[in-house]
């Protein structure tokens, strides 16, 4: 388990697929002690059915195929696991004697998931009156929406995104990357610490609530405030409305790109003293945005000839913000990254991403690697609750705890 | 009683300021001698970011360092790390300091200057946005900066939590791959570089944004709901072709399912996959307008929007921060105007 300023602070995690458990991770790279609470059936069942969207750890499926989804092993580095299953009465509980003990237990299932198990809010609150709460939903739990199966690809036209993406008027496009989940995963560490900042000056629990849909609305916060001051808000390619030249440019070889923008005169010089050709040093940002087109082929020619690497630390040398556009093994092969150790070889020393924070006494040497299903069943409920042998091996007997999906 | 917040910097200390300022914190920005070129105008991106702070214009850097001394948190953004050093953020004894650049405080890169698109390149989401065939897209808006904003209050928040003093040091960049989809588990598990397939997620068969008869609308159909799917488009014979009996099958017919789910997205009205989705349970969502975001009957009902004002006494609609503690709703906000060097 990482080390850091959280430590001492107890998480009980019943987050799944994406925004819940990168959420968690950031608070479990800072020090938090984190018990994933999770189903039998939690990792996908015993026999494969499909491919999971990362693959398998190192392309293999094993033997236990459920414990090798490289996503899922990503997103839950830091925890210790306990398998329990809350749909029985003697799990719930079990799962509500951890909640006396912990800090935070945060969720994102839907709306009704919770209190349906009766494990709503009220009931953990009676267990623990300075309990953090977390519930992060589609739409949230209250309202017209309250109820709609979400992910973050359904949610992100209902962000305004949508108006903003494009080739240009009329060619809008999504993401598909599900952005509004990391979006919302941030903004629930942060309100996790937020409400445990309140807690410690005035001794009371909190209920937070997130949604996709607000945390992916509140990105789109200054288009929709321009759209309010009557400016005009659309798809714009690759350009911007303030740097010209700003665009993405062709380079050597198949599908490899560079990102180029110049957000000032002492920039756009540099550009021309780099590029050359027909380009006006002195030309200003009106009169670039207005000739954007045939900049943008002057700087074509340029880049087309040019890997795309060696592109990008031209042009930084002269001081002209320039990068190319990445794929997974150019990140992993980059200096800046290496450098900062920003992989950590975790699970089977396969590389995952790091984590941004940078400061003395964190690290990843102490990091562990995802708990494989029910792994630590008994020493959780040692530590927490002080069960004995028996009692944890009553509870694995009438199946309460698993280490398997059912078959 | 309101911790002193000094934010220096532009759209991600803006942001992580934000945060701030909304939690109750008493947050005195400093403003930059010449703005950073954002994605609106100035006085739509002050509003979103600094309403509720107080703004002072300087740059005295004496009386910088004399405002960090009596702060107890300093978030400080500068285009490279050598600029963050110029300004003597090393010197300032302040509890917690958080310095955010493009690149990170060390490193061959950490003097690289970069634009938001720029980072969104290097971090592998411009390769992942656009058609196939064309240039990939960058994403419009200030993404790496307000996450990186978010990473710096939430670090901050930690130690002072932990009564902890500490320098911390976010690279932008690292933020942007801190938060990557499956793009590298793909490449390592699969040996597959991800690209851009246009709208579809393309790990997922089908999920992708339809036309509809009035609009557009995504599904992501995970393997949970395909069954369902099936009878949301009226076509349940899909459920016996052997063909789409699984996700990885889907996968392998895509063009011949995509093109049957088209033409029923096709047929079907906003209103009708509204209401379908809804009585299926399926993950579904259209397409809204800015307009349409304003007046979503959900965010209306959730009491999500908060007022804010202009220093000349307009109202707008801002959003709210993206979470509620215990339900209570923030209160409206007014942009003040910078003060000039001595506030």
């Amino acid at each position: 388990m990482a080390d850091g300023p959280l430590r001492g602070v107890r998480v009980l995690d019943l987050t799944h697929v994406w925004a819940g458990p990168l959420g968690v991770r950031v608070l479990a790279d800072l020090g938090a002690e984190v018990i994933k609470v999770e189903a039998p059936f939690g990792r996908g069942p015993r026999d494969i059915v499909d491919t999971p969207l990362g693959g398998w750890l190192w392309g293999d499926p094993g033997t236990e195929a459920w414990n090798r989804n490289a996503m899922f092993l990503k997103l839950m580095r830091n925890r210790r696991g306990l398998c329990i299953d809350l749909k029985a009465a003697a799990g719930r509980a079990t799962f509500l004697e951890l909640v006396a003990g912990a800090d935070v237990v945060i969720e994102n299932f839907s709306a009704r998931a919770m209190p349906d198990l009766g494990l709503g809010y009220e009931s953990l609150r009676a267990v623990n009156p300075r309990i953090v709460y977390v519930s992060l939903t589609g739409y949230g739990s209250a309202g017209p929406y309250q109820d709609r199966v979400a992910f973050g690809p359904t949610v992100e036209p209902l962000s305004g995104l949508g108006s903003l993406l494009g080739y240009g008027p009329g060619e809008s496009r999504c993401t598909t990357m599900a952005l509004l989940d990391p979006i919302a995963a941030l903004s629930a560490a942060a309100a996790v610490v937020t409400a445990l900042r309140r807690r410690a000056d005035t001794g009371r629990g909190a209920r937070v609530e997130l949604s996709l849909q607000e945390g992916g609305v509140s990105f789109s916060g200054p288009w929709l405030l321009e759209h309010q001051l009557g400016g005009s808000v659309q798809p714009r390619g690759n350009r911007h409305p303030a740097m010209a030249p700003h665009g993405v440019y062709p380079c050597a070889g198949d599908d490899r790109w560079i990102a180029i923008g110049c957000a000032d005169d002492a920039q756009w010089r540099a550009l021309c003293t780099v590029i050359g050709g027909d380009l006006d040093p002195d030309a200003d940002l009106a009169l670039r945005t207005a000739h954007h087109d045939a900049i943008d082929a002057t700087i074509a020619r340029w880049t087309r000839g040019r890997d795309k690497h060696e592109a990008a630390t031209c042009l930084q040398a002269a001081g002209v913000p320039a990068g190319p556009v990445n794929t997974a093994p150019d990140m992993l092969a980059d200096a800046q990254a290496i450098y900062r150790q920003f992989f950590v070889p975790l699970e089977e020393h396969m590389p995952v991403p790091g984590n941004p924070v940078k400061m003395a006494g964190l690290t990843s040497a102490d990091w562990t690697p995802c708990p494989k299903l029910g792994a630590d069943n008994a020493t959780v409920l040692r530590d927490w609750l002080g069960y004995d042998d028996t009692r944890i091996d009553d509870l694995q007997r009438q199946g309460i705890l698993a280490d398997r999906p059912p078959a | 009683m309101p911790e002193r917040i000094l934010e220096i910097g532009e759209f991600a200390a803006g942001y992580c300021g934000r945060l701030f300022a909304q939690t109750g914190q008493d947050v005195v920005r400093i403003e930059p001698g010449t703005p950073a070129p954002g994605w609106v105008g100035r006085q739509a991106s002050d509003l979103y970011l600094h309403a509720g702070k107080r703004r002072i214009a300087t740059r005295d850097r004496d009386l910088i360092a004399a405002l960090a001394r009596e702060a107890d948190v300093v978030v400080a953004e500068a285009a490279t790390a050598d600029e963050l050093t110029a300004l003597g953020f090393d010197a300032w004894p302040t509890p917690v300091k958080v310095a955010i650049t493009p690149f990170g405080r060390t490193g061959p890169k950490r003097n690289w200057h970069a634009t938001p698109h720029v980072l969104l390149a290097m971090g592998g989401y411009t390769q992942l946005m656009g058609d196939p065939d064309r240039a990939p897209l960058s994403l419009p808006g200030h993404y790496a900066e307000f996450q990186s904003g978010q990473y710096a209050y939430v670090a901050a928040n930690a130690c002072r939590l932990a009564d902890e003093s500490a320098a911390i040091d976010i690279g932008m960049f690292e933020t942007l791959m801190s938060l990557s989809q499956f793009t590298v588990m793909q490449w390592l598990c699969k040996n597959e570089i991800r690209g851009r397939h246009g709208n579809e997620l393309w790990a997922v068969c089908p999920s992708s944004l339809y036309r509809l008869r009035d609009g557009a609308a995504y599904v992501n159909i995970v393997p949970a709901f395909w069954d369902a799917f099936t009878v949301f488009i009226d076509r349940p014979e899909l459920l016996i072709d052997e063909r789409f009996a699984t996700n990885d099958l889907r996968m392998a017919h895509r063009e011949a399912l995509q093109t049957v789910v088209a033409e029923a997205m096709a047929a079907m009205t906003r209103a009708e996959v509204i209401a379908r989705s809804e009585a299926l349970r399926i993950p579904a969502g259209v397409l809204q307008t800015l307009d349409e975001v304003l007046e979503d009957e959900q965010l209306g009902a959730r009491e999500f929007w908060q007022s804010v004002e202009t220093p000349g006494g307009r109202a707008v609609r801002s959003p709210a921060l993206p979470w509620r503690v215990d339900g209570t709703p923030y209160p409206p906000l007014r942009l003040t105007e910078a003060e000039r060097d001595h506030g």
